[in-house]
């Protein structure tokens, strides 16, 4: 059979199967944690019970499913400690999917907007607004999401910028952890965290390597490991046998393709 | 099944058809996409940037200085006349201006010099050792006044095996990715829309 030849819909389905069946699988994988994803799960264990954490979803709708578990243990952690977060969004796509999360889970927590956490909504051009932060948080949001003044009763009525600000957590698919730490670390001291999509690990970790980063949660392996330091069972570690078979498959067709490339220069 | 998930699912299938081969289904959702995109980025600036930012500013609360940026970002639209094109250059500079002043310092903070630290190990321990070499002979790689040859291009080709290595784990993290992708639209389709999957 000329492999070269094959059809790649073959290859599609293939894939499929080899990432649909093991959902069907109630099997959990073990994960190995990874000092990086430690390191956010400790950033966040050392905040101060009455401190601010910041969580900016830098994320668009097409990455979803790889972020969500990330942004949903980050928020189960920092609602179980009884943090007061300061949701906002620098992509609009983010805005509304940033919303809908710290919602569902300030919900499940029992807590309420105003008193344990703000959505602060969308500003255009990032680098202005991160920048502005450490000046004034509230000139960069005079209103929140839901178009209240949220600066002048409350408990988050006394943040005024990054010096207020314990950790900030940016939940990303792209490149805005790189200006939180040009423009909110570099400029402010800020500490940073981030939760990214696997395709942008790589180039983080040189940012944790230096210290620039507190740590990274890279990916839905990421997820896993930060679920399991919580100690629950979410959409990480769910789709861990899935990801594995889905490895296995696409590795097996990377040895076999090369084996006949070999045999054909033979 | 509720409504929302209906139509989820309806429009995940439309996209995935596309695997099989090029359909008016997926293009109708590719469209769809598009037409939503443009509407919901339309409502979010207008709901979360003009109307804090300018009505709330200047008409509700008075504040009269907000009114130079807006005046600096209408004078945008001045290219759209070429008699009055020249006008917009002045919000132009200013972008550009901030932009780069801004921008350089925090990169070379950032990006060159932090960087360069934490690249500069002690040579007790293996990894500073390797980091030392990788950094070296990658830097070298990119210097092209130099013929890459004997040892120099010896250097220069372990720079590339280190180069090569940097690819295989980014493609390694992008199958993941990608990976990751299918997996939350599948666990969609057979948790949420079908229900197979508790």
């Amino acid at each position: 059979m000329d492999l070269t030849r094959l059809d790649k819909r073959w290859i599609y389905l293939l894939l499929l199967l080899a990432v649909g069946i093991p959902l069907l699988v109630k099997v959990k994988l073990p994960v190995r944690l990874t000092a990086e994803t430690e390191k956010v799960f400790e950033a966040v264990e050392t905040v101060d019970s009455t401190g601010f954490v910041m969580i900016s979803f830098d994320i668009e709708a097409s990455s979803l499913p790889e972020v969500r578990p990330i942004a949903e243990a980050l928020l189960k952690h920092l609602f179980r400690r009884d943090q007061r977060v300061i949701g906002l969004a620098l992509f609009p796509e983010g805005t509304a999917i940033g919303y809908d999360l710290i919602s569902s889970i300030a919900n499940e927590y029992g807590k309420k907007y105003g008193e344990d956490f703000i959505y602060l909504g969308f500003r255009p051009q990032y680098v202005s607004a991160i920048l502005q932060m450490g000046e004034d948080i509230r000139s960069v949001y005079p209103l929140d999401y839901l178009n209240n003044d949220w600066t002048m009763t409350g408990p988050f009525s006394g943040v005024r910028n990054y010096d207020d600000i314990e950790l900030v957590i940016s939940v990303a698919d792209g490149s805005l952890p790189t200006y939180w730490v040009e423009y909110a670390g570099a400029r402010h001291g800020q500490r940073i965290a981030t939760g990214l999509t696997a395709v942008m690990a790589t180039s983080y970790y040189p940012y944790t390597e230096s210290g620039q980063l507190v740590g990274l949660i890279g990916g839905l392996k990421g997820a896993a490991e930060y679920e399991q330091l919580l100690g629950y069972v979410g959409g990480g570690q769910r789709g861990m046998l899935a990801q594995s078979s889905g490895h296995i498959l696409i590795i097996a067709l990377v040895l076999l393709v090369n084996l006949v490339a070999v045999r054909r220069r033979r | 099944m509720e409504l929302g998930t209906l139509v989820a699912l309806i429009l995940t299938l439309a996209i995935f058809s596309f695997l099989y081969r090029e359909n008016p289904f997926y293009r109708f959702a590719e469209y769809l996409l598009v037409g939503i995109s443009v509407g919901y980025y339309l409502v979010i600036i207008c709901r979360n940037t003009l109307y804090p930012m300018v009505i709330d500013r200047i008409f509700i609360r008075g504040e009269l200085l907000a009114i130079v940026p807006v005046i600096l970002g209408l004078l945008m639209f001045a290219r759209l006349s070429r008699k009055w094109a020249y006008l917009s250059r002045l919000p132009l500079a200013l972008m550009i201006g901030f932009g780069a002043g801004i921008s350089i310092p925090a990169m070379l903070q950032a990006r060159i010099m932090k960087q360069m630290s934490a690249s500069m190990l002690p040579l007790t321990s293996i990894n500073g050792i390797i980091i030392l070499i990788g950094v070296i002979s990658t830097i070298l790689y990119f210097y092209f006044s130099k013929k890459q040859e004997g040892f120099y291009g010896n250097i220069t080709r372990l720079g590339t095996y280190f180069l090569m290595i940097f690819f295989g784990a980014t493609f390694g993290y992008t199958v993941m990715s990608r990976v990751s992708l299918l997996i939350g639209r599948l666990e969609f389709i057979l948790r949420d829309a079908i229900g197979i999957v508790s």
